[in-house]
């Protein structure tokens, strides 16, 4: 099979996750018990002003109409309008997205530099020392919560050792930020040359980073682990055994065969760890997507709320179907599935 | 239909009556060490959360306002936070919160899981599909942002955090449970079941349950860890649960702002406990998985 | 002196259950045969009965909770189980090679076949990229693989099962192994191509005077194309002989039903045949294993039987070995 067909074939498959996904949003704020012509209206709008709202907001039409509507907003590109901001909700998040995903990819890639060669290294040794301390790391990263672990590391390294910057922002408010290009002030800096606020942005990130990899790395062991006992206990190393071939080939032969599975696991835990990022971005006030997204869920901020939960699923969609491809291009089985 | 899902539950945990209570504890704690350390951690937390009001010594939520932010001292053992309330007496409380919200769930989670995984695995078709379908694009929502979200727009009460942290649990028990029917499904004692006559709901919980539950049930602990983890997280947003009440989640809430100016008491006793429970919880899952999962890890 | 000999093998699966006690199933309980160069020993009997388990235990290649516990397996008079890794590594696939029972799956999914053929003859000798790789067009002409060099860039995701299985007897043959242990070789293949990777194996076996162990659960198998046999049942040898003594004059009441049950279909593809199931392995009855199946049963079978001679070269473990009533009625 062509990539294109198989492009075009999974694109297909998609679609109709992707009405799901509008439809549950759509859904979210409308289950609850919530009234947003109240929140809007405020508590001394007579009953003609909740009538025009009502109407205005399309809510006095039937629910698949109204549903039909936000489908046909939706793929305009229109979110609503954010009553925090005042702004409407895909430019609020668009402008967040970069500094979001500076957080989430180096927490997830720093994550998965540890936890792959610690999940390997425990594979090929079931049950030794090094298993069952690895075993132990992973269940209590399983186990600590995320904000909890960014206050501790505020406390220790900014308040006790002084090593690190207050938990407010992404670089130093006396140092002035470099010009945009990227949107995250590391690249940014590093654009400009520009060494103070490279310096700055750095130690910024560092906290965040290490919180969001260590809680990231926990799941990478343990399925990483899971992965590699799992090809060396197949027929294919047992019979690379039999043959006598060395250590060294069959051990290359384990990680090539397991490197797609541990590949798209790590894939997953990308759209996984939004989450953890999000309460990571509210504890160091990061401003990013993340916070913005708690903000608006802590404050009934509902059309912001719908736009966010909308976006981190076609965030998952698309690193999804990135990770179909990658597989698609380096197995040679795919064409099987 | 639910009492006879738990009592089925029971009745599989409890059976092969030939080992007592106590010679079966010390044949998990050398079968799997990781599986009895988890679950005398949950055992200790249980005690805690029974016994709150004897071994409390300050009422939870009785301000000292002459002692706001003390450091941990022999009257304060774990310190006064921001109101001058007794943290050790909060902490200990806390406890029946993290039972109080995970235990409801989880059985909430396995009351509509199992039947739902009993019924789709059996019977198949479009319904089967169309649910799977369904359970594989929740996944594409993160899991605290989505029960964040559910919770905040359904309305923040206790109550409707157990049910939102249930519903969402409840696919993963009838993913097991469907599993572990599809396998069983065509053996003969299903086959010779049918052929008597049994009606479907017969078949389902009397001849199917027991024997595909045990996949469900090793997963109890491990949800269970996950419920505790949100809800704390929740209050910790303050979505749920509010401030003044002795949860850990809105006490590291209340001590997050002292921990940038020196006062970490507030925030690190209620993390700690809030950090062991789910570890044992996860300690005891992990640990009855890899014991009711052969394959998982080599004999010794 | 023999190729193979193995003695008093035992191997047993040991685990423990949810109160950690533990568990035993006697798999192989003195398993001893013997194979020589230029013949092929059949090894036969039921599902369970230990057959794989032997050349996996022979070849060190036993998955956990499986361990060898007892016995010797001696190559070339070297004892196989007290050898070191890399020893070991030097005979496998070099002087004992092995055709597994799932030759889709065994493939390495990510190279190409002419990959792994060259892989196997370089991990042995010190042959170039470019010999290694005209061996191996060799071998697949000899196994019957058309357009070999072609077939060199194949994956093995795109072989037919009687492809992928030629393929791996040309991996087998790659080094010139002067044991080959072929377990199942043709299950999962259909008739016709049964015969000819038979007959193709028996071929090459004469042609490089090699020994060669044929598992399997077929007796046609055994009749058409082995020289020896050897009987399994509950993970002991239950009898051993020439393939035309045992056909002709069974001696172990085992062996009798098996020859006699189905002379026109020599297949024992279910569980229990006849009598019932075979032993719990975990609760293995003192005495003859085969007395609770046994139509002759008496108060001895209740001590372990010995290995009786009942001609040359031909015994059984059954205290009545030769002497029972003939095939009785």
């Amino acid at each position: 099979m062509t990539f294109t067909r198989f492009f075009l074939r999974r694109m297909m498959m998609v679609i109709p996750l992707l009405v799901g996904i509008v439809f549950g949003t759509f859904m979210l704020i409308r289950v609850g018990g919530l009234d947003p012509v109240g929140l809007l209206a405020g508590p001394t709008a007579t009953a003609e002003e909740f009538d025009i709202i009502r109407a205005e907001l399309g809510l006095d039409q039937p629910l698949w109409a109204q549903f039909g509507i936000y489908i046909g907003n939706v793929l305009q590109g229109d979110l609503g309008e954010s009553w925090l901001s005042t702004r409407p909700v895909l430019d609020d998040m668009l402008d967040r997205v970069p500094v979001t995903l500076e957080l989430l990819l180096w927490g997830v890639g720093i994550g998965a530099i540890i936890g792959i060669p610690i999940g390997l290294k425990a594979a090929f040794k079931p049950d030794g020392t090094f298993d069952h301390v690895s075993r132990f790391f992973s269940l209590f990263g399983f186990s600590i919560p995320t904000y909890w672990l960014g206050l501790m590391m505020l406390f220790v390294f900014f308040y006790l050792l002084r090593w690190a910057p207050p938990g407010i922002g992404r670089i130093g408010l006396m140092v002035s930020q470099p010009p945009e290009v990227t949107g995250t002030y590391l690249m940014d800096s590093l654009i400009a040359g520009d060494w103070t606020a490279f310096r700055s942005a750095l130690s910024h990130l560092i906290l965040p980073v290490t919180c969001i990899a260590v809680i990231a790395a926990a799941p990478i062991i343990k399925h990483t682990r899971a992965i590699a006992i799992e090809v060396i206990s197949s027929d294919a190393v047992r019979y690379a055994k039999a043959s006598g071939l060395p250590t060294l080939t069959v051990r290359r032969m384990v990680l090539r065969n397991a490197a797609t599975p541990v590949l798209t696991f790590v894939g997953t835990e990308l759209t996984g760890l939004v989450g953890t990022t999000s309460l990571i971005e509210y504890v160091f006030a990061w401003g990013g997507l993340g916070q913005y997204g708690l903000n608006a869920i802590i404050n009934g901020d509902f059309t912001a709320v719908q736009g966010y939960v909308l976006f981190l699923a076609l965030f998952s969609i698309f690193v999804f179907l990135i990770i179909d491809f990658v597989v698609f291009l380096i197995e040679p089985r795919a064409e099987l599935q | 239909m639910p009492s006879e899902t738990t009592s089925m539950a029971l009745r599989e945990v409890t059976a092969e009556p030939e080992f007592s209570l106590w010679q079966r504890i010390i044949g998990l704690t050398r079968r799997s060490p990781t599986a009895a350390v988890g679950l005398g951690i949950i055992l200790f937390f249980g005690m805690l959360a029974l016994m709150a009001q004897y071994l409390m010594p300050h009422e939870p939520e009785l301000v000292y306002a002459e002692r706001v932010l003390h450091p941990p001292s022999s009257e304060h053992l774990f310190g006064t936070d921001g109101n001058g309330m007794d943290i050790f007496s909060r902490v200990i409380y806390g406890a029946r919160f993290g039972f109080g919200i995970a235990i409801p769930a989880v059985v909430l989670a396995l009351v509509i899981g199992i039947p739902v995984g009993l019924w789709t695995g059996y019977r198949g078709g479009m319904v089967d599909e169309a649910l799977m379908r369904f359970f594989d694009g929740l996944r594409v929502f993160p899991s605290i942002i989505l029960a964040l979200a559910v919770v905040a727009a359904t309305g923040q009460s206790l109550i409707n955090v157990v049910i939102v942290l249930g519903v969402l649990d409840s696919p993963v028990f009838a993913r097991v449970v469907r599993s572990e029917v599809l396998a069983l499904r065509s053996s003969v004692f299903v086959e010779s079941a049918i052929a008597a006559g049994n009606p479907t709901w017969r078949i389902l919980f009397i001849h199917l349950l027991p024997n595909a539950i045990q996949g469900a049930m090793a997963q109890t602990a491990v949800r269970a860890a996950w419920a505790v983890r949100i809800s704390a997280t929740l209050a910790f947003l303050g979505i749920g649960i509010q401030a003044p009440t002795p949860e850990w989640g809105a006490m590291i809430r209340q001590g997050a702002e002292f921990m940038i100016s020196g006062q970490w008491w507030v925030a690190l006793f209620p993390g700690v406990a809030l950090i062991l429970l789910v570890l044992g919880l996860n300690m005891f899952g992990d640990g009855m998985q890899e014991i009711l999962n052969p394959r998982s890890r080599a004999e010794k | 002196m023999n190729l193979l000999q193995v003695r008093d093998l035992e191997t047993h699966f040991i685990s423990r259950d949810i109160d950690n006690r533990v568990r035993i199933a006697h798999a192989l309980n003195g398993i001893t045969f013997d194979v020589e160069e230029g013949e092929i020993l059949g090894i036969v009997g039921e599902t369970g009965a230990g057959k794989s388990l032997t050349a996996q235990s022979v070849v060190g290649l036993l998955r956990p909770p499986a361990r060898i516990v007892g016995g010797q397996v001696r190559f070339e008079g070297r004892d196989l189980l007290t050898m070191s890794e890399d020893d070991l590594n030097a005979i496998r696939g070099n002087d004992i090679a092995m055709v597994v029972q799932n030759p889709r799956t065994s493939l390495d999914p990510l190279s190409r076949i002419g990959d792994q053929l060259i892989r196997i003859r370089r991990a042995h000798s010190e042959s170039s990229e470019a010999e290694a790789r005209s061996r191996a067009v060799e071998m697949m002409t000899a196994v019957g693989i058309p357009d070999p060099e072609l077939r060199l860039s194949a994956w093995p995701h795109e072989l037919s099962g009687g492809m992928a299985q030629r393929v791996l007897i040309a991996m087998a043959l790659m080094n010139e192994p002067k044991l080959l242990i072929a377990d199942e070789p043709t299950t999962g293949l259909d008739v016709t191509v049964q015969a000819q990777i038979l007959e193709l194996l028996r071929d090459l076996v004469t042609r490089m005077n090699m020994g060669a162990i044929i598992i399997t659960h077929d007796l046609g198998v055994v009749a058409n194309f082995c020289d020896r046999m050897a009987v399994m049942f509950a993970g002991g040898i239950v009898e051993t002989g020439t393939v035309g003594d045992v056909f002709e004059n069974p001696a172990h009441p085992y062996t009798s039903n098996l020859v006699d049950a189905t002379p026109e279909r020599l297949k024992i593809g279910r569980k229990a045949v006849f009598g019932g199931a075979p032993p719990d392995l975990y609760n293995l009855p003192d005495g003859c294993h085969h007395r609770d199946r046994c139509r002759f049963a008496r108060e001895e079978c209740s001590t372990p039987p010995p290995l009786r001679e009942v001609g040359l070269k031909h015994v059984a473990r059954c205290h009545f070995a030769g002497e029972l009533p003939e095939t009785a009625q």
